[in-house]
């Protein structure tokens, strides 16, 4: 039927017609919006994080007895776990370490370079205190300087990841510079280090025991390929025994740690395609029953066109080319409020702009969605006799 | 009386006649909803005033004292060092004021010294704590002043955990090893959302199990298990020198709450903090820009950027999909009475007045609010269990009370009518003959 | 122009058969004005049904201008109707969303006429039932009487072989229905064949022939009479 046709009957429906476009638009414009949020945050959750997440095992501990958790028990308590834990098969590397990097809170100190203080202060960075297999475990590279070693334990010898040795000294040589935290001896290659620090990728290394453990600390694992889980099995038995007075937390894959991070966006994600998916369901259900209530009017309509000599396909087409001509209509419309609503949602979260071709693409999915809904009711209709529709009642 | 039941009989024949488009109305009208509500109970309970008889009296002091010559500085740290602290306190001007962090630690009872100990939250804080939130007593009460001391406040739940029973004052207990005395028991207390501590988004989390004065803690190097910043700090980590560094650096882990009465003391605190900021500069101290800060208690989450942003968007989402369920359900339900209208038609031929007509439309709006609330309730049950599984930190807000319930049986009520009057009076009201015709 | 042999039709529920046709056989051929009569539920609609091809037959055969519409697509079957049967209705069914003009426009553009071809038949077919004045109303604002000449108007303004009219007066009093009948002559002196059901003896007698129809089975008064001359 021609679209003039069908704008000329839509007009004779006005209301019913506003409010079906009125759904639609704002239908598009969540879809769009939701779907823009979730790829945010699939993009936030996959960036690259500079360390081989499948391969690290983190897990918090804590001793339960005053003094195990001081010195000097606490440095051989560690290293009794450490041996033990380093001895079960597939275990590349294992070390101990103030707060694991990815880990949402934690420690900072600010860091600054001795004569330059009110230039070059950087609030707030992570520092890792640690020892020498920290490297293997972490999978971090040399860029430049020496890595530390057993004789810059308990010195103040500091090593910085290459993004925060270039806000500090720009393009100088970091090796040698002085800071508050110590002297700088090394660069290594950036990890994600912790998301609300001053740079999520700034961070500082230091060899040294703990001075206590009243936070606990953790230990933290390099395992062979593919042996994640065999050794997530063993580990807290193997602590345990080592030392049994231990709290010991849930042991986590490094991606299981980037994830309790990304909680919130992962969540927020998930929520809105849940209600995008309800949302498409609903514009279904809405042209089911629209054209299920229509039914017997469509009928009577079908059956008379069907007598003036159009054929089944033809009707068909017709119900359908008026439900796409208002679905695309509606979704016009949606563009608009698509982008309003991401400019509202930008005022409470970060939202990626909108790209011209997602709402190209959500109205082709929506079109999709009611053409199926339309589909069956239509199809039934065209079934009805048309010497039974055009009887008079 | 009669006539309601005769038209609410009415109204059950036209459903039954055609159950499923009037079940598709009612599904899509009650996703919305249930959408709508799981949202805006999370939204209740985390804007709520948890306070409301002294909400207007309590402040959070922040200053801008740490160090370092950064001109464009503004913003104070979350948490404030010892020292400022010190400063701020014994003012005159205030009728209540405590510093205060968090932490955990192992506790046991004396008695049972074998038994594994279990974890604790730990509040450490100051005498005036308890006035400031009106936290109830059960038994005892507060320190009489802020010095070191090993007695504990602790809670009713707690003091049940530990004893078995209440009354539990004069008690000994061992927390990380040492020994304290009870000195209180608190009466069951929440508060929601816990206001007075909001900083890394812990404004859902409930009240701690154990009080603890801030001078022992500081004596026994407990530290804060929220935020700890270091500026500046200079020290080889011996545990004896602890008390005294955090004492005298910038180890800032604490907050600082006053309670001032009257918008006069609010401007004298003011202007106390004013002239403090002066004084520090005086003695070389202070050298970032002023920037105190008195934030109100029902505005520290936007003031520490503690805000769940994710549930606002979710909210504006929320809204909007109800805006589309209320349009499609009004769509479909006149899409029934215009099926329904010969009927209606017919019945004002043989003489049934508007009034008749638009009573059986009440009956009609009836019916569906209670069908819709009932559905609405459960979906917003497993709206909420959703977004408990999702989002971290709003499982304590998933809860009614009877006052948030009527409110949304009166929402429901209201939108089935929405969605019910324009067909409605389109079908009652539109000229006879012309339906007839038909 | 129609020939059916040994057509019957029945229709089967759940319960019951009804044998609505038996054994009928008919021609009408070209330029005929026929008048269908007989007692309610005799298959008068039944058969005019069959012929318009809306209905389908169990036995027999049915030819339409010489070719049998026996084992035709649906897609034929419509453009058949499209082309040669115009249907006018007791009821009218008219589609309301519509005004006169589209109306009267719909079977041209299943034709795939030109738009400017349609007008000229729109026109046209409005002027032969004189409602030209009135063409953007919509059916709700006309008479029962208007409605049906619009009715008349859609069906030839496609210029059909063969008008089906089931009861095209039933709904009208007896003024409205004098002038469908003037219309519907005017068609058949310009051409078209006509198959009317009608009540009314006096509209069967205006027919140049007359077919009775008793429970399913034809009792046609002018079978043995010679065919008129030039038919
Ligand atoms: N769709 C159908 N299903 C079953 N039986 C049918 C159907 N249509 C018609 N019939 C039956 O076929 C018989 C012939 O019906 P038809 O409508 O042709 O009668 P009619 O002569 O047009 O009567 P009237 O003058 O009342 O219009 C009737 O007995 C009727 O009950
Ligand atoms: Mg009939």
């Amino acid at each position: 039927m021609s679209v003039f046709l069908i704008i000329k009957s839509l007009l004779r429906r006005k209301v019913v017609t506003a409010l079906l476009l009125l759904q639609l638009a704002v239908t598009l414009g969540l879809v769009v919006n939701s779907l823009l949020l979730a790829s945010a945050a699939k993009e936030l959750v996959d960036q690259p994080t500079g360390l081989s997440l499948e391969q690290i095992l983190t897990v918090w501990v804590k001793p339960t007895s005053k003094t195990l958790r001081l010195q000097p028990a606490l440095t051989d308590l560690i290293s009794r776990q450490l041996t033990a834990v380093r001895q079960i098969p597939g275990v590349e590397a294992a070390d101990f370490v103030n707060q694991i990097p990815l880990r949402q809170g934690g420690s900072n100190w600010n860091i600054f370079e001795r004569d330059r203080q009110d230039e070059s202060n950087v609030d707030s960075v992570p520092y890792y205190y640690t020892s020498e297999q920290i490297f293997q475990v972490l999978g971090v590279q040399l860029i430049t300087g020496r890595l530390l070693t057993q004789q810059d334990w308990g010195i103040d010898n500091i090593l910085l990841t290459e993004k925060l040795a270039k806000q500090l000294f720009a393009e100088q040589n970091p090796i040698g510079k002085v800071t508050n935290n110590g002297t700088v001896v090394g660069v290594v290659s950036d990890f994600y280090s912790q998301r609300y620090a001053s740079h999520p990728f700034y961070g500082q290394i230091v060899f040294g025991p703990l001075h206590r453990a009243e936070q606990g600390y953790q230990l933290i694992v390099r395992v062979a390929q593919g042996q994640s889980e065999a050794v997530r099995k063993q580990l807290t038995d193997v602590i345990r025994n080592a030392e049994p007075q231990m709290d010991i937390g849930t042991v986590l894959r490094m991606d299981e740690n980037r994830d309790d991070v990304f909680r919130s966006e992962i969540g927020l994600a998930t929520l809105l395609s849940v209600l995008s998916g309800l949302m498409l369901l609903v514009a279904m259900i809405s042209a089911y029953s629209h054209a299920h209530f229509h039914a017997l009017q469509m009928q009577k309509e079908v059956g008379i066109k069907r007598a003036l000599g159009a054929s089944k396909a033809r009707v068909l087409l017709d119900v359908l080319s008026e439900s796409w001509l208002t679905t695309a209509i509606g979704a016009g419309f949606g563009i608009l409020v698509c982008y309003g609503l991401n400019i509202s949602l930008a005022k409470v979260i970060s939202i990626p702009a909108v790209p011209v071709w997602l709402p190209l693409l959500t109205m082709l999915l929506l079109l999709l969605c009611v053409t199926l809904a339309t589909w069956y009711p239509a199809r039934i209709a065209t079934r009805i006799s048309p010497a039974t529709a055009t009887k008079t009642l | 009386m009669e006539a309601l039941v005769h038209n609410l009989k009415l109204s059950w024949h036209s459903i039954k006649r055609a159950p499923l488009p009037y079940a598709l109305t009612l599904l899509i009208l009650s996703l919305g909803l249930g959408t709508f509500f799981s949202n805006a109970t999370l939204y209740y309970w985390m804007n709520r005033d948890p306070i409301p008889e002294k909400s207007q009296t309590l402040f959070m002091v922040r200053m801008n004292s740490v160090p370092g010559d950064c001109t464009d500085c503004f913003e104070p740290p979350r948490v404030m060092s010892y020292m400022d602290m010190q400063k701020m306190s014994g003012s005159g001007i205030t009728s209540a004021e405590a510093a205060m962090y968090s932490s955990n630690a192992y506790a046991k009872t004396v008695e049972n010294q074998q038994a594994t100990p279990s974890q604790v939250e730990l509040r450490v804080t100051q005498r005036d704590f308890f006035k400031l939130f009106n936290v109830p007593f059960l038994h005892g009460e507060t320190w009489p002043d802020n010095n070191a001391r090993m007695e504990v406040v602790i809670s009713k739940n707690t003091a049940t955990k530990f004893f078995s029973r209440t009354d539990v004052v004069g008690q000994d207990m061992l927390i990380d090893d040492q020994l304290y005395k009870v000195i209180g028991v608190l009466d069951e207390w929440s508060m929601l959302p816990r206001l007075y501590d909001v900083n890394g988004s812990r404004s859902a989390e409930p009240t701690e199990d154990i009080y603890l004065p801030l001078e022992t803690a500081y004596d026994l190097a407990i530290q804060s298990n929220t935020q700890n910043s270091f500026f500046d700090v200079d020290w080889d980590g011996d545990m004896a020198t602890y008390p005294q560094m955090a004492r005298t650096n910038f180890v800032n882990q604490l907050q600082f709450w006053v309670q001032l009465d009257s918008p006069e003391k609010v401007q004298q605190y003011q202007q106390y903090l004013k002239n403090l900021v002066q004084d520090e500069k005086a003695a070389g101290r202070h050298t970032r820009p002023e920037g105190n800060k008195l934030d109100n208690i029902l505005n520290v989450q936007k003031a520490l950027r503690a805000t769940n942003d994710q549930l606002d968007a979710f909210a504006l989402v929320a809204s909007l999909f109800l805006l589309v369920c209320v349009v499609n359900a009004s769509h479909l339900s006149l899409n029934r009475y215009m099926a329904n209208q010969y009927e209606f038609s017919l019945r004002r031929a043989l003489g049934a007045s508007r009034w008749q007509l638009q009573s059986q439309i009440m009956a009609d709006v009836l019916l569906s609010s209670v069908l819709a609330f009932v559905a609405a309730l459960v979906f917003a049950q497993l709206g909420l269990w959703t977004i408990n599984s999702l989002l971290p930190g709003t499982r304590a807000l998933a809860s009614w009370d009877w006052q948030m319930l009527s409110v949304m049986a009166l929402f429901v009520v209201l939108i089935s009518y929405l969605v019910t009057l324009y067909p409605a009076l389109k079908t009652s009201f539109s000229p006879l003959n012309q339906q007839l015709k038909q | 122009m129609i020939q059916i042999n040994n057509l019957s039709k029945i229709f089967r529920t759940d319960l019951i058969e009804t044998h609505a046709l038996r054994q009928i056989n008919l021609q009408v051929n070209e330029g005929e004005f026929a008048a269908l009569t007989g007692p309610s539920g005799s298959g008068k609609s039944t058969l005019l049904n069959v012929l318009g091809t809306l209905e389908s037959f169990d036995q027999g055969d049915y030819l339409l201008d010489g070719r049998s519409v026996k084992g035709l697509s649906d897609r034929e079957l419509s453009a058949l109707r499209n082309e040669k049967i115009g249907f006018i209705f007791q009821g009218f069914n008219l589609i309301k969303d519509f005004s006169l003009y589209d109306n009267i426009e719909l079977p041209l553009r299943y034709r795939g006429f030109s738009s400017a071809e349609r007008k000229r038949r729109v026109e046209q077919s409005l002027e032969t039932v004189g409602l030209a004045a009135r063409r953007d109303y919509h059916p709700s604002q006309l008479s029962g009487g208007q409605q049906q000449r619009v009715a008349i108007a859609r069906a030839i303004a496609g210029e059909p072989r063969i008008l089906l009219a089931d009861e095209p007066t039933g709904n009208l009093d007896s003024l409205m229905a004098r002038q469908v009948m003037e219309l519907l002559e005017k068609i058949n002196q310009q051409g078209c064949t006509i198959l009317m059901v009608t009540h009314d003896p006096d509209q069967a007698r205006r027919a140049n022939r007359h077919i009775q129809i008793v429970d399913g089975q034809l009792n046609d008064s002018s079978m043995y009479e010679p065919l008129a001359a030039g038919a």
